[in-house]
């Protein structure tokens, strides 16, 4: 592909509503996320009619990740306590589920240990809506799903080259495409109308210093990558860790011990991703 | 060690309580008892939805093995900046699950 391509990709990529490989329940989602001043209210009737996403959103938010006390019954209580983009990022997330273990397996386990991760770190920053950074971490990596189902030959190659040449499949990205997944991943997010934070923080997860607008958040998922690649949770399409990168992990101000006890709650929180991706 | 939640419909004899089963203030069946048949009616009958027990995964895998795959996942990056730090911590932390 040539690097003038780049519109090219980007409307290829942001027409993934229509591919015939997304799953109905997905296509249906995605209209309701575009529509652009889509209110609480409408998204939790959405939601309520279909028992299958009512039964996941339920187990979402009842699970010891978000540590709401008591049972949460209803979707319009979800809603409340979990705002708009969380919501939108479980929809997504969720219906994306089937699609990532049949294009990479593992990949949901790794963005659902990310997820968790990161909103482990924003709690300990003291971040005033940690949920918010439990979506971008569920979708940092949703470009991979789109470049998969909408270039499957060319990513097919990204993938090969990943296990020749040992390199991550981020590095073997550029070398096929004029954009990697993390741009890709910011495409979707800005067409599903996410805020800034949440767009920048899937876009610049693997170069963290270019935030501009949410270098925190962006570098609380960098760093959530990198932990969860280390300790080896699920697959992202290469086995590496990728270096940190010490501008974002100066910036976020964590000592050994905080490392630590990261790992040691990543490590706790993860009995519930095995329950969830069932 | 790991520790898996699962749903009572998935229990099966042999499985291994992390968590004990409570029932209100009641403590049911203690950590660390091997789940029989008939405990396992028993929970069932009892509107619990699920149960902690010992992953089966992590005994899987021998620790040797685990710090080589470590080892592997950083061959990469070990003189990049932080690295070794994290590596260090990530191959502490392994080493106190199989303790």
């Amino acid at each position: 592909m040539n690097n003038n391509d780049i519109r090219i990709m980007r409307r290829k990529v942001e027409r993934i509503s229509s591919l015939p490989t997304t799953p109905d329940v997905l296509k249906q989602i995605l209209v309701v996320i575009e529509k652009p001043n889509i209110s609480l209210n409408k998204i939790s009737n959405f939601i309520s009619n279909d028992p299958a996403l009512t039964t996941k959103i339920l187990k979402m938010v009842n699970s010891a990740i978000y540590g709401f006390p008591g049972r949460i019954s209803s979707v319009s209580h979800a809603t409340v306590l979990l705002g708009l983009n969380v919501i939108k990022g479980l929809l997504i997330g969720t219906s994306v589920f089937e699609l990532m273990q049949k294009s990479m397996l593992g990949l949901w386990e790794h963005s659902l240990n990310c997820a968790i991760t990161a909103k482990l770190i924003a709690q300990r920053k003291g971040l005033k809506e940690p949920e918010d950074i439990y979506a971008a971490g569920l979708l940092h990596d949703i470009g991979k799903v789109v470049l998969i189902l909408q270039f499957p030959k060319e990513y097919e190659k990204v993938m090969n080259e990943t296990e020749m040449e040992d390199i991550t499949i981020f590095e073997a990205e550029k070398h096929h495409f004029p954009e990697t997944h993390a741009g890709v991943g910011s495409w979707l997010a800005e067409k599903w109308n996410f805020p800034l934070n949440l767009v920048e923080s899937i876009k610049y997860h693997h170069e963290p210093h270019l935030s501009k607008n949410a270098p925190l958040e962006t570098a609380i998922v960098h760093l959530s990558d990198t932990l969860v690649r280390a300790m080896g949770f699920g697959f992202a399409g290469d086995p590496f860790v990728p270096a940190l990168n010490p501008v974002a992990f100066e910036y976020l101000d964590l000592n050994e011990n905080d490392i630590k006890e990261i790992l040691e709650e990543v490590e706790d929180s993860r009995s519930v991703t095995e329950e969830l991706s069932l | 060690m790991g520790m898996l939640k699962i749903s009572v419909d998935k229990i099966e004899p042999g499985m291994k309580l992390r968590k004990s089963v409570t029932k209100g203030d009641m403590v049911l069946l203690n950590e660390g008892t091997e789940l029989t048949e008939y405990m396992i009616i028993k929970i069932r009958n009892m509107d619990i939805e699920n149960v902690y027990i010992d992953a089966p995964s992590q005994h899987s895998i021998p620790k040797e093995e685990m710090l080589a795959q470590l080892d592997m996942r950083f061959k990469n990056v070990e003189n990049k900046p932080y690295m070794n730090l994290l590596k260090k911590l990530v191959r502490e932390h392994i080493e106190v699950l199989y303790e």
